[in-house]
């Protein structure tokens, strides 16, 4: 099995945006980076893969060489045997389809069988990189899974819906993106992190790949903070049931929300 | 002049409210700008749609059937791309839903065109659209101007409010799903639903959520009975599920689901940063938390203070008063 695993260096969740007025920028320096918890389900289901039939995993992504620590140790620590960076400052504001287009320039380079992502990035939030690149490669995709079977020259993936799950069969090469749920990513042990540095790292840019720098197709204008809330109105009263009830009669007649 | 066609998600002939949502809204911006407001319809009943539609205020709706009765991405894209070349919208809504994600990027990707996902706003201004969206789990908000037309448009549940216009029907015409009906390669063999009945979190008007204040699975019960007398979802923190004592399908935060209902009830919830991504966007925040210094009570409209075992089935027996 060749494994292709794309993955993002994202803010890290704790992460506070100190925003108090719009901006055309959002600065982003002296964040915490770690890789997107969405792609460790990814990074994870590949590695379990390779364990129990063998193969080889390349991890992908688009983005400054400042993510080389973070590849090395949530990707080459724990199983994937090497890495491919695109640096190229021509991708900077690169919005889904761009960084979609790029990583297709990649993953043409070698016939991966199964190709993941996470289902989201949690700084653009925006779950679509991995269903672009399927469509764009032509490849068959089933997105938001949290059950992978393999079977010869085949999958069946559960994908989670409201309420329930389908229950999907897939035949290979395909495009999956993982959800929470498809398994519990493991933490790279201290030994494998040292053996980490020897596997390839291989950076690389747009001209090295031989595309143009794909043109976005959304422009962004502007960053501004979420709405303000009001103060918190505290209901009291002399015990719990009163003040239970007082809340009920408040959210009935004053906020009018029951 | 701008048409907005507005994707209407049906599974099993129910329609997803949503798509009112976002006809209603459609409406708003078509009155002010010129331009009429489609619905599209694959698969389901296009008597029952074409009838809420027009409700809503679209112009019309087109439907097709053919091999489309249930969501798979291929068909469904292909239907929607071959949609927009025949019509030429100049945007397409479509529902921030398990289905509407899955379709936004699978359409735009054959199109060729702009995909903007999980929007909360939508102006049209000089002759663009304008599509805010919160990014960072909530943390700040980004407005974009899709660069292509058509532009497809993930519309969070709940951002918009329906609004019953009383017209009538809209008038039915059926397309050409174009290659529609080939066999997709991705195959949905089966649709297992968890339990029925449940009323799904992502589009609830109200949810109550509990937290590691709950103590133990046994006790998740008091969110659940709250739930049922409000008709609302029940929805947990992450502690909750980690601790096996929910679903991973309850989780709120940013690595859950994101909710924006009318009223949130969190109850046993801290409020950490990863809670609050993923529900505060609610119009109105209630929490129940036995220490006054939990964070929630920065971002709550309205707090309590108190033991959640002692208010909980006290709030319950009230409502039920109230609703009868
Ligand atoms: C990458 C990442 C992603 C995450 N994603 C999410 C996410 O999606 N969603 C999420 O929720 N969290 C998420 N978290 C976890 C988050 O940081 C918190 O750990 C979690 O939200 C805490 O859950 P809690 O509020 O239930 O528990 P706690 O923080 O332990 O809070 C329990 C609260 O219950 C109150 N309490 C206790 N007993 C009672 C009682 N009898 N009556 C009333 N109140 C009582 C306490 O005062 C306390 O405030 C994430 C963390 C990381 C690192
Ligand atoms: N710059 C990137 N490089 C490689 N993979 C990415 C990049 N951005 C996003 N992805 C992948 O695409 C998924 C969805 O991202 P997004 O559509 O941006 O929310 C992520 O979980 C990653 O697997």
């Amino acid at each position: 099995m060749k494994i292709a695993v794309c993955v993002k260096q994202v803010p890290d969740s704790e992460t506070r945006i100190n925003l108090a007025a719009p901006a055309a920028k959002l600065d982003q320096t002296g964040f915490t980076r770690v890789l997107n918890p969405y792609d460790a389900y990814a990074v994870e289901e590949a590695v379990r893969i390779k364990e129990a039939r063998g193969g080889e995993i390349t991890a992908i992504t688009v983005g400054p060489v400042t993510v080389k620590e973070t590849l090395k140790k949530d990707c080459l620590a724990v199983g994937c045997d090497k890495a491919i960076i695109v640096d190229d400052p021509l991708l900077a504001g690169a919005d889904e389809a761009a960084i979609a287009e790029v990583l297709c320039a990649v993953l043409k380079r070698e016939a991966y069988d199964l190709i993941l992502f996470g289902i989201k990035a949690i700084d653009d939030d925006s779950g679509q990189i991995g269903i672009l690149v399927a469509e764009k490669l032509g490849l068959p995709h089933v997105s938001t899974i949290t059950k992978l079977e393999l079977g010869e020259g085949s999958l069946t993936a559960h994908r989670e819906i409201e309420g329930g799950r389908e229950i999907v069969d897939c035949p290979l090469p395909a495009v999956l993106t993982c959800q929470k749920g498809l398994n519990e990513p493991r933490l790279p042990s201290l030994p494998n992190i040292m053996k980490a540095g020897m596997k390839p790292m291989q950076i690389v840019t747009c001209a090295d790949l031989g595309v143009a720098p794909p043109a976005s197709l959304v422009e962004i204008r502007q960053y501004s903070p979420p709405p303000a809330r009001g103060a918190c109105r505290l209901i009291t009263a002399d015990d719990a049931a009163a003040a239970a009830r007082e809340l009920a009669r408040v959210l009935n007649e004053e906020a009018k929300v029951i | 002049m701008p048409n907005i066609a507005v994707f209407i998600e049906q599974r099993d002939g129910a329609f997803k409210k949503v798509a009112w949502q976002m006809i209603s809204q459609a409406r708003k911006l078509a009155d002010a700008n010129g331009g009429e407001v489609w619905g599209v319809l694959l698969g389901g009943d296009a008597a029952a749609a074409a009838a809420l539609a027009g409700k809503h205020g679209a112009h019309r709706l087109f439907a097709a059937a053919d091999g489309l009765e249930r969501y798979d991405s291929e068909r469904y894209g292909t239907a929607l791309a071959a949609f927009c070349r025949a019509q030429n919208p100049d945007l397409v809504l479509i529902g921030a839903t398990a289905m509407g994600r899955d379709l936004g990027p699978t359409a735009a990707a054959k199109l060729g065109c702009a995909c903007v996902s999980d929007a909360i706003g939508l102006k049209f201004e000089g002759g663009a659209w304008e599509v805010r969206r919160p990014v960072f789990a909530g943390k700040c908000f980004v407005d974009v101007v899709p660069k292509t037309a058509p532009a497809i448009v993930a519309i969070r549940p709940n951002a918009f409010m329906a609004a019953d216009g009383g017209g009538a029907a809209a008038p039915l015409a059926s397309f050409d799903a174009g290659q529609a009906q080939a066999a997709p390669k991705a195959v949905v063999r089966e649709i297992v639903s968890a339990d029925g009945g449940r009323v799904e979190l992502t589009e609830a008007d109200i949810v109550v959520s509990g937290g590691r204040g709950i103590k133990g699975p046994e006790n998740y019960a008091l969110i659940e009975d709250l739930a049922a007398a409000l008709n609302a979802a029940a929805g947990a923190s992450r502690a909750v599920v980690d601790a096996g004592w929910v679903d991973y399908s309850h989780q709120v935060g940013q690595t859950g689901k994101t909710v924006g209902p009318n009223l949130y009830i969190a109850c046993g919830i801290s409020g950490a940063i990863q809670h609050l991504a993923g529900m505060s966007s609610s119009k109105c925040i209630v929490a129940i938390n036995k220490d006054a210094a939990a964070p929630i009570f920065k971002v709550a409209d309205y707090g309590l203070v108190g033991d959640l075992f002692e208010v909980l089935p006290e709030l319950t027996k009230a409502v039920r008063g109230i609703r009868g």
